[in-house]
């Protein structure tokens, strides 16, 4: 057999009938696998990792080793397939739970909450394994689902030889449930973290939605919530006029930081930025694009108007510009090019000539 | 307008030079079709010798870059001139591209 156990006769048996049931195990990890991940993909939920194995038949040998006499033939062993479910939140174990009842048969005697199975003065291995079987029928299989942490914990535990020969004194045995406890305590702070940005989100938009702007910092995610309400395309649409230009879709988020660095603390300070510089903005693409055939724009062509009659209304010079190009475009003494570029044909329209 | 292509450093480089526009962009695409096909390699627009790009020039690169980012592939654009950083900054598409 090439292992270093030795079988009684009874779990010899059970050796060669697990040989024999080998390809149809291969079969169902195949099976299980591929059902759990179009699942997870059709209801949009994130996992940190599926992983399914047929059990070996050295871990099989070592089990039978122990508790051979335990198991009257092999179908009373559950865990020859196994599927593993490793969650980045400790409420999508709950969720994964769910969907495995729905897409397996849940054999609800062997299945174990491992997470509720402690003392309440205890901590440590937090899982939960349901045994399943094919809705067509197959034979039975194991599924764990568990949280990245709790994944991790358990996998130092098997791997410092918790479970080998050699007994661990309780001290460190101690020392490895204080860390599960503190992992149990990080996973649901995680948890409630996420909770409270998917409400902060929420009341952004919210907030975004009903034009109450001047309440909302801004950040990322108040700023995408705010590219959802398309704030540019008025100008972009009218800018587009001039040639009957085709608007190319780019994303707006690298803006963000140009926008912070001209002094933008809320989105209400973003909308007065567009109502105040819009017509401006306007006057000085319409210089530049008229005496050119140029039918395509990128849709951050209003936001770059924008900024640019911005510094130019606030009193900024070449040097100003290049600074903003440089936050726009990335540094680069090019942009000097493009801020005298830009100067000179300002300088003709009459917003640079006002008091 | 001339369209070199040269394999080089694991690089596949495009050189361009004479006016990109509407007349000459059809014989430009076509001259790109290694570029198009490429796979696995940095792909380098260089644009020392490009006197003039006009949308059909834009679009051409755009296209180049779709491909590319679907593939893997990155895209530089390599000494542009002051006339085409020019159209580039006035069509918002200085900060779609990297540039060398």
């Amino acid at each position: 057999m090439g292992t270093n156990v030795t079988l009684d006769a009874h779990s010899e048996e059970l050796m060669q009938q697990y040989r024999q049931l080998r390809p149809t195990l291969e079969k169902l990890s195949e099976e299980a696998y591929n059902l759990m991940q179009d699942a997870l993909h059709e209801q949009g939920i994130y996992v940190t990792a599926i992983e399914h194995r047929v059990k070996t038949e050295k871990s099989l040998a070592g089990k039978l080793e122990l508790k051979g006499a335990k198991y009257k033939s092999i179908d009373n062993i559950t865990d020859l397939v196994g599927l593993r479910i490793i969650t980045f939140y400790n409420d999508d174990v709950d969720k994964v739970a769910v969907l495995v009842q729905r897409i397996f048969d849940v054999d609800w005697k062997e299945s174990v909450d491992k997470r509720k199975a402690h003392e309440l003065n205890s901590f440590g291995y937090n899982s939960l394994h349901y045994i399943c079987r094919l809705k067509t029928g197959s034979p039975r299989f194991e599924v764990q689902m568990r949280t990245a942490l709790q994944h991790v914990w358990s996998t130092i535990e098997h791997d410092t030889g918790y479970k080998g020969d050699v007994k661990i004194p309780s001290e460190y045995r101690r020392q490895f449930n204080r860390l599960a406890g503190m992992m149990e305590l990080i996973d649901d702070e995680f948890s409630r973290l996420r909770l409270l940005l998917t409400d902060y989100r929420r009341q952004t938009l919210a907030l975004v939605k009903s034009g109450q702007l001047d309440d909302v910092q801004l950040s990322r995610d108040s700023y995408r919530n705010y590219l959802e309400l398309k704030p540019f395309d008025r100008l972009n649409r009218r800018i587009a006029s001039v040639n009957q230009a085709e608007i190319f879709p780019v994303s707006l988020m690298s803006y963000l930081r140009v926008l912070e660095s001209l002094g933008m603390e809320t989105l209400g300070d973003v909308q007065r930025f567009i109502d105040e510089n819009s017509e401006e903005a306007y006057q000085l693409a319409l210089a530049q694009l008229a005496i050119t055939d140029l039918d395509i724009l990128a849709s951050s062509t209003a936001l770059q108007y924008l900024c640019l009659v911005h510094v130019l209304k606030k009193g900024g010079g070449r040097d100003d510009l290049k600074i903003l190009y440089d936050t726009i475009n990335g540094e680069s003494e090019a942009n000097t090019m493009l801020a005298d570029l830009m100067y000179q044909q300002a300088a003709t329209l009459p917003f640079m000539h006002k008091e | 307008m001339k369209t070199t292509i040269l394999e080089k450093d694991g690089n596949i480089t495009a050189i361009l030079e004479g006016r990109l526009d509407t007349a000459t962009a059809p014989e430009t695409e076509k001259a790109m079709k290694p570029i198009y096909d490429s796979e696995g390699k940095d792909i380098i627009l260089d644009c020392a010798g490009l006197e003039y790009i006009s949308s059909a020039g834009l679009r051409i690169f755009l296209c180049i870059l779709q491909k590319a980012q679907g593939k893997g592939q990155e895209v530089y654009i390599k000494n542009m001139t002051d006339n085409v950083r020019a159209v580039f900054a006035m069509t918002g598409f200085s900060n779609i591209f990297k540039f060398k």
